[in-house]
């Protein structure tokens, strides 16, 4: 019965040793290699959509920031350029 | 696929550009409209855009060269000379701020009472803290050189410890400046020797803020494996720029804090 006991917790502590390591080693892996497979796919994007579904969203709302603001800087100067009349 | 016969990158078509000059279009008028109608709407949407700029240019950078291996010694040669410029400009650019500082304090006029630091202005004691922040940025250029031999030999775990503890002492130094700010018993309202004060001192901490911000990115990819020992550029490029805002903080310290008091 002793001995069942001692592997059963030294079992214990090898499984639990192992989950913890696996999970945390996948972070502290290296994954560079993975990257560099995926950004020299010759699919024909160019780098700044070459990420994946994220690289478009960001692109858009950065473009769609600097359109719109562009505009509206437009308009301000317009505005400021004309004079108030004053009764 | 097409191959080149040279060791320069043609780089892809890219956005980026144009779109920084939008946000620095958005950010310079967002700052007129501020300062003269009292609205901020223009600035917000500059800066934020320029935030997403930085983020996604610098992005692929790092995807061109870590993952793509596009930057060849004669890339990586033409990038030394580019940070090398810049940092220089950069020199210049304070230089202005330091001539500000001599031409009022050489020959104070009679407006401030014909001496320096100027009557009724308490200057800081350069003994306490800013001697303490001296300390911390010395510690924190040798901290920085640590982490740059560990990852010359290989030693992934020192590496970590150093840049994290350059960072850290980054933070420290913002952190004590900035309630030195708080405490100080003048305001940049305050003659001319508040302007100087804390506009060159202010540029010198945005200039902080940036260098902790170019090391902590310089971290992450250190624990990402992004860096072997004979190629890691990015974070040389972050090493010179802490150890020039190190050296611009001994400058303002020797003149502006201790001549100056």
């Amino acid at each position: 019965l002793l001995e069942d006991l001692l592997n059963f917790k030294s079992n214990l502590r090898q499984i639990s040793q192992r989950t913890i390591s696996t999970a945390s080693r996948r972070q502290l892996e290296n994954r560079v290699p993975e990257k560099q497979k995926l950004f020299q796919e010759d699919n024909g994007l160019p780098v700044y959509l070459k990420g994946g579904a994220m690289d478009g969203l960001l692109y858009r709302v950065t473009m769609g920031l600097s359109v719109f603001g562009t505009g509206y800087v437009l308009y301000e100067l317009m505005v400021a350029s004309m004079p108030k009349k004053q009764k | 696929m097409a191959h080149q016969a040279h060791s320069y990158h043609m780089v892809d078509p890219s956005p980026w550009p144009i779109f920084g000059a939008a946000a620095a279009l958005l950010t310079t008028s967002g700052l007129i409209m501020w300062f003269h109608y009292n609205s901020s709407v223009l600035l917000t949407l500059g800066l934020i855009s320029m935030l997403l700029v930085m983020l996604q240019w610098w992005r692929d950078i790092v995807r061109e060269s870590t993952f793509q291996g596009h930057h060849t010694p004669t890339v990586q040669k033409g990038l030394r000379y580019g940070m090398i410029l810049f940092i220089t400009s950069e020199a210049f650019f304070f230089l202005g701020f330091f001539w500000a500082f001599f031409h009022s304090s050489l020959a104070p006029t009679p407006e401030l009472g014909g001496q320096w630091p100027p009557t009724g202005i308490k200057p800081l004691n350069p003994m306490e803290v800013p001697l303490l922040n001296t300390a911390i940025l010395l510690a924190s250029g040798i901290t920085v050189t640590w982490a740059h031999h560990s990852i010359t030999e290989g030693n992934r775990k020192h590496a970590i410890h150093a840049l994290t503890l350059t960072i850290l002492l980054g933070f420290y130094f913002t952190a004590l400046q900035a309630m030195e700010y708080h405490e100080a018993p003048f305001s940049i309202a305050d003659s001319v020797y508040g302007s100087t004060f804390f506009v060159a001192t202010g540029f010198h901490g945005l200039h902080v803020i940036i260098g902790s911000s170019f090391l902590t990115v310089c971290l992450f990819r250190l624990i990402k494996f992004h860096f072997t020992s004979d190629h890691h550029f990015g974070f040389e490029a972050a090493a010179w720029y802490w150890h020039f805002v190190d050296v611009i903080w001994l400058f303002l310290y020797m003149t502006i804090y201790w001549w100056g008091s």
